[in-house]
């Protein structure tokens, strides 16, 4: 790729204004975190020492192993070195490390929200780009319907039908769950049956994401196929084919890729939801569970996880388009 | 005047016929105003009331079934319209106005505050705003009004964006530049003649925000975060979740509801796009 100099100059520019916000957007997560921990009513001392009379001494103690005895600066000082070290604190409910819940299921979630972009990534894209080249035509008019349709779905109601149509009435899949539990099967009847869990819930979340990455895809092309040298290029008599698969495709997938990398940060919060219908063991159950429970400390480090990949995600979007597509530099 | 008003009036029919989009988002919306509006009219049973038939089937009695403590799901279906509608309204009408008023000030007035605004455009951009809303949400009590506000506050970026490309390129017509030269002040002119210019596209999007904010308030309730005072969809759905596989008609209907809603302003803002740009005519 050949750059001048200046041009070297402005995307240095544009990057090191990237960086500045992602680390600005990331300070303002944790500040944020500190602050509504500290603002939420009620004490988390109680909640931790039960019901029945606690005595002073020990919610005096509590409060001493918890640092909320201390003043607040020092508080988001302790809260910022402990941070530093990847350290959540302790969850309120279960007085286990906050990173130890969290490290258990981010497998399982990753697993799903991964598969589910991917083949809905694949499926849109394809969906997409055949609807563009047929416009206007029934098929297109039909997919156009069906996307606006799935647009306006909320995903655990989708999720619920799934159960209702292929789990209860067909009995094609179990309603929940990872494994079945009485199985106990290993090696290959193992993936087999994890697979089979798995299908009802990536099914709901490929039809939930497929619009997104259809409508892209499709206006994309659209919008690469009105250009001038596309025109020019039919004047020189060019087949239809080959302008399409060796122009049109090559600065229509652009915006595609780039949008992927943004829904890849966004997956846990998209795909909570749908684990929680199908009552995955992910990041969903555990964000229910603290909201139920009013785990504040829980809850405040996956959101403190999600807002940080969110903006690592977007600077390196944003970069990687900056690479790929010159016209974005002069902005 | 009388046939210039007729003109007008043909020419509005016409856009709107010539419009699928607007025309379903039209008819839908005044389909689901009267539901909001006359559907406690029309409700056979008060919604809180508990019927002494629990988990029945849709039947003659009950059109849509009953729920766990004998709730009549239509009733409930009923009620719920107005509180889907006044969330997402308001929410939108909040989010318009920071964002007219954030993104107006920075594309007119320009320099130092436009960067500054722009930088903090940038970093709410950059926020899980679904996750921010259920944080909030469940640290400070789910009351509508919270709901409504929170919604409000996360979704102003795009308004924002849109109206600040807006005054950014109508302070470049003529007709201000006069206004500047014969003395208006320029707080005058942004209020005057910037914004409503520059507000269709804001329309547009503000009726897709509707659907957004819909949306969200389900999503919350399902996560039992939804205003425990007030009949909402998404509450009902949550409700029917235990009782799924046999008695389907809970979760069902209210969901249906909620995708009919949220389609409307979908198409509605679709629709008005459509009309203000001509040109996305052709990849229709």
């Amino acid at each position: 790729m050949f750059i001048s100099k200046a041009e070297e100059k402005l995307v240095k520019r544009f990057i090191l204004k990237r960086l500045f916000s992602g680390t600005i957007v990331v300070l303002f997560s944790v500040l944020f975190n500190f602050v509504i921990i500290r603002m939420a009513p009620g004490d988390p001392t109680r909640l931790l020492a039960g019901k029945d009379n606690p005595s002073p001494e020990m919610i005096a103690a509590l409060r001493e192993k918890y640092g909320l005895n201390k003043p607040v600066l020092e508080q988001f000082w302790i809260y910022l070195k402990q941070l530093a070290h990847g350290d959540f604190g302790y969850s309120y409910v279960s007085t286990a490390k906050v990173w130890d819940l969290i490290e258990t299921r981010l497998g399982p979630t990753f697993l799903i929200a991964l598969t589910g972009a991917v083949i809905a990534l694949v499926l849109g894209t394809l969906l997409g780009v055949f609807a563009a080249r047929k416009k206007g035509s029934k098929f297109d008019i039909f997919l156009c319907g069906i996307s606006y349709f799935f647009d306006s779905t909320p995903s655990f109601w989708l999720g619920l039908m799934m159960i209702l149509l292929f789990a209860s009435i067909l009995k094609w899949f179990p309603t929940y769950g990872m494994y079945s539990l009485r199985g106990n099967y290993t090696g290959i009847a193992k993936v087999l049956d994890l697979l089979r869990h798995m299908f009802l819930p990536v099914t709901t979340l490929v039809l939930i994401d497929i619009p997104y990455f259809f409508r892209i895809a499709r206006s994309s092309v659209l919008q690469t196929m009105s250009e001038d040298f596309i025109m020019t290029l039919r004047a020189t008599g060019m087949p239809e084919k080959k302008i399409f698969n060796k122009y049109v495709m090559r600065n229509a997938i652009i915006p595609t890729v780039t949008v992927f990398g943004i829904t890849l940060a966004y997956m846990i919060t998209g795909v909570s939801m749908i684990e929680i219908v199908f009552a995955w063991p992910g990041m969903g159950r555990l964000m229910l569970d603290s909201i139920t429970r009013r785990d504040y400390p829980t809850l405040s480090a996956i959101y403190l996880m999600l807002s940080i990949s969110v903006a690592v995600m977007t600077v390196v979007v944003d970069i990687v388009y900056a690479w790929i597509d010159p016209r974005i530099r002069i902005e | 005047m009388a046939k210039n008003k007729k003109n007008t009036f043909t020419k509005i029919l016409k856009t709107i016929n010539g419009n699928i989009q607007l025309k379903l988002g039209l008819i839908f919306l005044a389909i689901l105003l009267f539901i909001a509006f006359f559907g406690p009219v029309f409700a056979p049973y008060n919604p809180y009331r508990l019927n002494d038939d629990l988990l029945m089937a849709p039947c003659a009695k009950y059109p849509l079934g009953t729920d766990n403590l004998g709730h009549d799901i239509l009733s409930q279906i009923l009620y719920g319209a107005s509180t889907s509608l006044k969330i997402g309204f308001i929410a939108a009408m909040i989010s318009a106005i920071i964002g007219v008023t954030l993104g107006g000030i920075a594309g007119f007035y320009g320099g130092w505050i436009d960067q500054l605004l722009n930088e903090v455009m940038n970093i709410f951009l950059m926020l899980p705003d679904f996750f921010l809303i259920l944080m909030i949400i469940a640290t400070f009590g789910s009351s509508m009004m919270n709901v409504m506000i929170v919604i409000g506050m996360t979704s102003w970026v795009g308004n924002a964006r849109l109206m600040r490309a807006q005054a950014k390129a109508i302070k470049e017509r003529t007709f201000i530049q006069s206004s500047f030269s014969m003395g208006e002040s320029k707080a005058s002119i942004l209020v005057h003649h910037v914004l409503p210019n520059g507000i269709f596209p804001i329309i547009a999007n503000t009726t897709m925000n509707i659907s957004g904010a819909i949306l969200t308030e389900a999503g919350l309730s399902f996560l039992g975060l939804g205003d425990p005072n007030v009949i909402s969809w998404g509450q009902i759905i949550t409700a029917g979740k235990a009782y799924l596989p046999k008695c389907w008609w809970i979760c069902t209907f209210p969901g249906l509801m909620t995708i009919f809603t949220v389609l409307t302003f979908f198409l509605l803002g679709e629709g008005i796009n459509r009309v203000l740009s001509p040109k996305m005519d052709a990849n229709k």
